[in-house]
C-alpha cells in the first residue's frame, strides 16, 4: 500500500500565547474562540482543507486538552480520512528517551517520522494561530515554478510595522538574499508571514544538521532559514495580497474581532470565497426577546438577549439579561452578562459571568480593554 | 437502550400541508430555525441510548437522504448498528391517515431479523418533542405489556390524531381523531421484536393496513398499555398546527423544553454567526446562524441564510432557508419557502387566521 502524497501540511499549535493572558491561562492560544463561533484554529485547518491538503500533523505541547478534543477526528474539516488526515502530535519519547519541542524546527524534527511515514515531496509549515485565509496551492506552484528548496510566505507591510516582523530582501527574481530578525532599519517591507514550503530533502538535511548543533534554538526564522541561506540554498518568497493578522496581544485581538463588525470588513466572516469549517455542537437558533436590541453584531446560536448590545460579538450560547448593555465587546461562548450589568470595551472569556448590576470595562477610548477570564465570575463592586 | 433499535416512519404524507410538501414530506419538513421534523425523534432515540435506527423513506425521499445522509450529524454512522434507510412502499390512500403501515415493517423485515435487541421503538416524524424513551422502556418492562402506546391529553378537537379507549391504562380500542381532553396517541409504541415479526405474518393479507387497524380486534387478547407523557409534545398534520407550533418556539418555557433537555441534533452547515446591520431592530424572534439582518424582524422564524433587507419588515412570518428579501419588502403572517427573492418594496401579507404561503423555489 503506497500512502505517497504530494504534499503534506505540519501545523505548530503547541504555543502558549502568553501576551493573551487571561485567555490562555487554562487552553492553547490556537483554541482560543474567535469570531462568534470559531476557534483560532479554525482557519488554518479549514486553509488546508479548501487547498485539498488532506494530510495534516498537528503539534501540540502547551495545555492540549481541548485543542485535541476539539480538533477530535477531524471530520469537521473533513479531514477524517483513511490515509492521512489529521494526526495530533505531541511529544514523545524514545528509547533514548523523550524531549519537550524547544523550539518550532525542533518540534518539526522530532516529528521526521510521521513526514517520512508520507514520504511526501513538500512540507508546508503552518502556524496555528493566524487568522487569514490562503489557497495554499498557489503557493505551492510558485514554489515548483521558482524551483525553490525552501518558499516563504511574505506580505507587504509598511516602514513603522516592519520592525515587528522577520524580514525579507529580496533580488529581482523575488529570491531571498538576506533575513533579518525585527530589523531597527529594515531595507525591505516584505514581512515573513511564518508560513513555510520546504522540498522535503532539503528541510530534513536542514533539520538534521540543526538538532546536532548546540547553540541552536531550534527555530525557523532565527536558526533554520539564516542557515539555508548562508549555505547558498534557492531560498524564494511567495507574496500574499490578502488580510493575515496574527492575534497575538489583547488589544489586536479585540481590534480585529471589532473590526468583523464593519459592513464591509477587510476580514470577511461572510465571503463565499472558501468557507470557514469548525467543528459545531448544534445549538439551537439564538433568542431575541420582546425587549431587546442588537445592532452592528456577530450572533452566535443558543446566545439569548434580552437587554442590549451594540457593536459587539456575542458568541454561541452568550447571555445578555434585561436592562443590560453590552458595547463594543466580545462575549465568549458561554459568557454571561446578567440584569442591569454594563459590559463597555471588555472580552468575556468562556462561560464567564458579569453579574446583576456590575460593571466591566470603561467608555474611555484610551482606557486598556477590560479581559475576564474563563469561568470567572465578576461581582457588583468588585470590576476593574 | 442498548436492547431497543429504533423505526421511524418517516414517510407519513397528508394533502393538507399545501404546497409546503409538494416538493418533500413532513418528515423533512424545516422546523424551528435550523431542524427539519425527523431531527426530533431521530435526536430522541440517539439521546435515549439507541444506537442502531431504522428509517422508512417516503416515495419522495430525495430531501430527506439529502438530510440525514450517513446519520453522521446524530453519530449513526457506525461500524455496529447505526442508520439503516429502509424503502418504503409508495403510500397509499388511507381514509384513516395511516401512521404505521404493515407493508413497510413487512418490506424491511430482514432489518428487525437480522437485529438481536429484544425490543423496539416505533416513531412517527411528525411529533415535536424532546423525551427520553428509556422512560416508556421502564414501563414497557414493569407491566410485561405486549405494545405500549404514547400518549398525552388532547388540548383541542383533531381530526388527524388517533384517539385512545382505555380502562385504567389498558388500551382497549383507538378511535380516528380526538375531542379536547380525550387520550390521544402521540404516534411512538414500543413493541417487543417477536411480537412485530409476528403481526407481520399473521396480517400479511392485510398489509395495506395500518398496524392499530389489523389489531382492532385483537385489543381484548392482547395487552396493549398506554402510557403518558407530561412533557411538551406537539403532533403537525395541517399548515395551521405548523405555523402555531412553530410560534410556540417564541415561548422560552417550549424553547427550554425542546432544546435544553437533550441537545436536538440536525445536519451541520457551517454557517457563519447571523451578522446585524445598523438600523437592524429585532424583537422576540428566532434567529439561526448565517443570516444578514439590515431591517425589521418581530414575532418571527428565520431559518438559515436569510438576508433582510434594509427597511425591509418582517411580522408574525416563517421565513425559510436561504431567502432574500429586499431593501423595504414588508412580510406579515407569511411563510415563505426556501429559496425565494422577494423584490425590494414586495409586500406580502397573510390574516392571522390563515398563513400566506409562497412556495419553494427550486433555485
Amino acid at each position: 500500500m503506497t500512502t505517497k502524497k504530494d504534499c503534506i501540511a505540519m501545523l505548530l499549535a503547541g504555543g502558549q500565547g502568553s501576551r493573551l493572558g487571561a485567555l490562555t491561562r487554562h487552553i492553547a492560544k490556537p483554541a482560543v474562540s474567535f469570531g462568534g463561533k470559531y476557534r483560532i484554529i479554525d482557519f488554518s485547518l479549514s486553509n488546508c482543507t479548501n487547498s485539498h491538503i488532506d494530510t495534516v500533523g498537528v503539534l501540540t505541547q502547551y495545555r492540549p486538552y481541548q485543542l485535541n478534543s476539539y480538533i477530535g477526528t477531524g471530520s469537521a474539516w473533513d479531514l477524517d480520512k483513511g490515509r492521512g488526515g489529521v494526526s495530533i502530535l505531541p511529544p514523545y519519547s524514545t528509547e533514548t528517551g523523550g524531549e519537550w519541542y524547544k523550539g518550532t524546527a525542533d518540534a518539526i524534527y522530532q516529528n521526521l517520522d510521521y513526514i517520512d511515514m508520507y514520504d511526501p515531496e513538500y512540507v508546508l509549515i503552518l502556524s496555528g494561530d493566524h487568522l487569514y485565509r490562503m489557497d495554499y496551492r498557489k503557493m505551492l506552484k510558485t514554489h515548483i515554478e521558482n524551483n525553490a528548496d525552501l518558499t516563504v510566505s511574505v506580505m507587504d507591510v509598511s516602514l513603522e510595522e516592519a520592525s515587528r516582523f522577520g524580514i525579507l530582501t529580496v533580488d529581482n527574481d523575488d529570491r531571498i538574499v538576506k533575513f533579518t530578525e525585527k530589523p531597527k532599519e529594515p531595507d525591505s517591507t516584505l514581512a515573513s508571514m511564518g508560513i513555510y514550503i520546504f522540498s522535503k530533502k532539503i528541510l530534513k538535511e536542514a533539520l538534521i544538521a540543526d538538532s546536532a548543533d548546540p547553540d541552536s534554538e531550534h527555530d525557523f526564522g532565527k536558526n533554520i532559514i539564516p542557515n539555508l541561506l548562508a549555505d547558498g540554498h534557492r531560498l524564494f518568497v511567495y507574496r500574499f495580497t490578502g488580510f493575515w493578522k496574527d492575534v497575538g496581544t489583547i488589544p489586536s485581538y479585540h481590534e480585529t474581532s471589532m473590526d468583523l463588525l464593519d459592513p464591509e470588513p477587510q476580514f470577511d466572516l461572510l465571503s463565499d470565497e472558501s468557507p470557514i469549517m469548525s467543528r459545531e455542537n448544534i445549538q439551537p437558533p439564538h433568542y431575541i426577546g420582546p425587549d431587546g436590541s442588537v445592532e452592528e453584531c456577530f450572533v452566535g446560536n443558543g446566545s439569548r438577549v434580552f437587554g442590549t448590545a451594540r457593536h459587539s460579538v456575542l458568541s454561541i450560547n452568550s447571555y445578555i439579561g434585561e436592562g443590560a448593555l453590552v458595547q463594543d465587546s466580545v462575549l465568549m461562548p458561554g459568557a454571561r452578562v446578567e440584569k442591569g450589568a454594563r459590559v463597555i470595551r471588555a472580552i468575556m472569556g468562556e462561560n464567564s459571568v458579569v453579574s446583576e448590576g456590575a460593571v466591566l470595562g470603561s467608555e474611555d477610548p484610551n482606557s486598556k480593554i477590560a479581559v475576564v477570564g474563563d469561568s470567572i465570575v465578576v461581582e457588583k463592586g468588585g470590576a476593574e | 437502550m442498548d436492547r431497543v433499535i429504533g423505526l421511524i416512519a418517516a414517510n407519513f404524507a397528508t394533502e393538507e400541508m399545501g404546497e409546503l410538501t409538494d416538493e418533500r414530506t413532513i418528515a423533512s419538513l424545516p422546523y424551528g430555525g435550523r431542524y427539519r421534523l425527523i431531527d426530533f425523534p431521530l435526536s430522541n432515540m440517539v439521546n435515549s441510548g439507541i444506537s442502531t435506527v431504522g428509517i422508512i423513506t417516503p416515495y419522495k425521499y430525495r430531501s430527506i437522504i439529502d438530510h440525514i445522509g450517513a446519520g453522521k450529524a446524530w453519530g449513526l454512522d457506525r461500524k455496529n448498528g447505526g442508520l439503516f434507510v429502509l424503502p418504503g412502499s409508495v403510500f397509499g390512500i388511507s381514509s384513516s391517515g395511516s401512521r404505521f403501515l404493515l407493508r413497510d415493517v413487512r418490506r424491511n423485515l430482514v432489518y428487525l431479523m437480522r437485529s438481536p435487541a429484544p425490543y423496539v421503538l416505533v416513531t412517527s416524524s411528525n411529533v415535536v418533542c424532546n423525551m427520553d424513551y428509556s422512560e416508556l422502556l421502564k414501563q414497557h418492562l414493569q407491566s410485561g405489556a405486549d405494545i405500549t402506546m404514547l400518549y398525552n391529553m388532547a388540548d383541542s378537537d383533531d381530526p388527524n390524531r388517533t384517539g385512545i379507549k382505555a380502562d385504567g391504562d389498558r388500551v382497549t380500542g383507538v378511535t380516528h381523531g380526538v375531542q379536547d381532553g380525550d387520550m390521544a396517541f402521540l404516534d411512538c409504541f414500543i413493541i417487543s421484536r417477536s411480537l412485530l415479526l409476528k403481526i407481520v405474518e399473521w396480517y400479511s393479507a392485510i398489509d395495506y393496513l395500518d398496524l392499530f387497524e389489523v389489531l382492532e380486534d385483537d385489543f381484548d387478547k392482547m395487552d396493549i398499555r398506554a402510557y403518558p407523557y407530561e412533557g411538551y409534545a406537539k403532533s403537525i398534520f395541517t399548515v395551521q398546527e405548523y405555523f402555531k407550533r412553530s410560534m410556540d418556539l417564541l415561548d422560552t418555557k417550549v424553547y427550554d423544553e425542546l432544546f435544553e433537555r437533550a441537545p436536538v441534533m440536525t445536519k451541520v452547515q457551517d454557517s457563519v454567526p447571523t451578522k446585524y446591520m445598523k438600523g437592524a431592530s429585532v424583537k422576540n424572534s428566532l434567529i439561526p446562524a448565517g443570516c444578514v439582518i439590515e431591517g425589521t424582524v418581530e414575532d418571527s422564524i428565520l431559518f438559515r441564510g436569510v438576508t433582510v433587507g434594509k427597511g425591509a419588515v418582517v411580522k408574525n412570518s416563517i421565513i425559510m432557508q436561504s431567502c432574500v428579501l429586499g431593501d423595504g419588502a414588508c412580510i406579515e403572517n407569511a411563510i415563505i419557502d426556501r429559496s425565494n427573492v422577494i423584490r425590494a418594496g414586495t409586500v406580502i401579507k397573510g390574516s392571522t387566521e390563515e398563513a400566506f404561503i409562497k412556495e419553494k423555489n427550486l433555485i
